[in-house]
């Protein structure tokens, strides 16, 4: 169920916070299929400039998805629209906060449009992924 | 969207496109995936839909399996656009076509699109990827 809470510009989105451990970045290869030896082979990574595995950039793009999905519901699966840019890499032990709030609200047609800006940082608050985040929600629905 | 690894990144043109690949994400694969993204919405509990994360996660594996990516290629962008929910029963086709590249000093830019179809022929997903890749 969409967490409730109102749809004005400022408004935060319900943060996610997820420890990026390497039993999870596993797991995601084995269901994504990439098994890019970046991502689960601690020698093989350590010897690249990354110095070590790093997350899939697409596990972090599921933790938005989370998010948006917490905050949105099923109008996030069928109408969301995500763009994001991919600013440093996501490590074993790091401590990644998910984090949006709503941009503009227009009104169009019986909808709601929803711009969001969406941030992933990481422990010491250096950016992960940025990027903006749309939805459209119908302007009578019950979100809560 | 072909057979492992037959495509090397040198040769990607603008306006090439993938063969396209049909794929499934069965019950077994959302479970692991829900398991890996530590994800435990009700939307997902015993619904049958897929998240649309992991359509895209196994519509981009099918692309990377066709480049031959060199060791230091970085995913920096990407967008998607969720069109319709995606259920294990749905037999998805995903079809990829490289809209840029860019040769930028030691480092080419990839900007390939991708769309995935469910068995109705609607659009369920949409997306752009952006890879840099270094130059050999």
């Amino acid at each position: 169920m969409p967490t409730s809470f109102e749809l004005k510009e400022g408004q935060s989105l319900p943060t996610v916070e997820k420890n990026i451990v390497q039993d999870n970045i596993n797991l995601y290869a084995k269901a994504s299929g990439d098994f890019n030896p970046i991502h689960v082979d601690a020698d093989y990574a350590r010897k690249t400039p990354l110095g070590g595995t790093v997350a899939h950039g697409m596990l972090i793009l599921a933790y938005i998805s989370q998010m948006m999905t917490d905050a949105f519901g099923h109008n996030w699966l069928s109408g969301g629209r995500l763009n994001v840019r991919f600013r440093a890499p996501a490590r074993s032990g790091d401590v990644i906060t998910i984090s949006g709030s709503i941009r503009r609200v227009e009104k169009e047609d019986g909808y709601h449009m929803i711009d969001c800006d969406v941030l992933c940082h990481n422990q010491n608050d250096e950016p992960v992924i940025t990027g903006d985040a749309k939805v459209k929600v119908k302007a009578n629905e019950n979100r809560g | 969207m072909a057979a492992d690894k037959d495509i090397a990144y040198q040769n990607l043109k603008a306006g090439q496109e993938f063969p396209p690949a049909a794929f499934q994400v069965d019950s077994a694969t959302v479970s692991d995936y829900l398991k890996a993204v530590e994800e435990n919405s009700v939307i997902y509990r015993g619904t049958g839909i897929v998240p649309p994360m992991a359509v895209a996660a196994l519509a981009l594996k099918a692309l990377i399996n066709a480049i031959s990516m060199p060791p230091g290629t970085i995913h920096v962008s990407q967008e998607f656009e969720f069109m319709a929910t995606v259920n294990t029963q749905d037999i998805l086709t995903g079809r990829a076509r490289v809209s840029r590249v860019q040769e930028r000093g030691k480092l080419h830019l990839i900007t390939v699109d991708i769309n995935v179809a469910n068995q109705k022929q609607e659009s369920v997903l949409a997306g752009k990827t952006g890879f840099i890749l270094p130059v050999e």
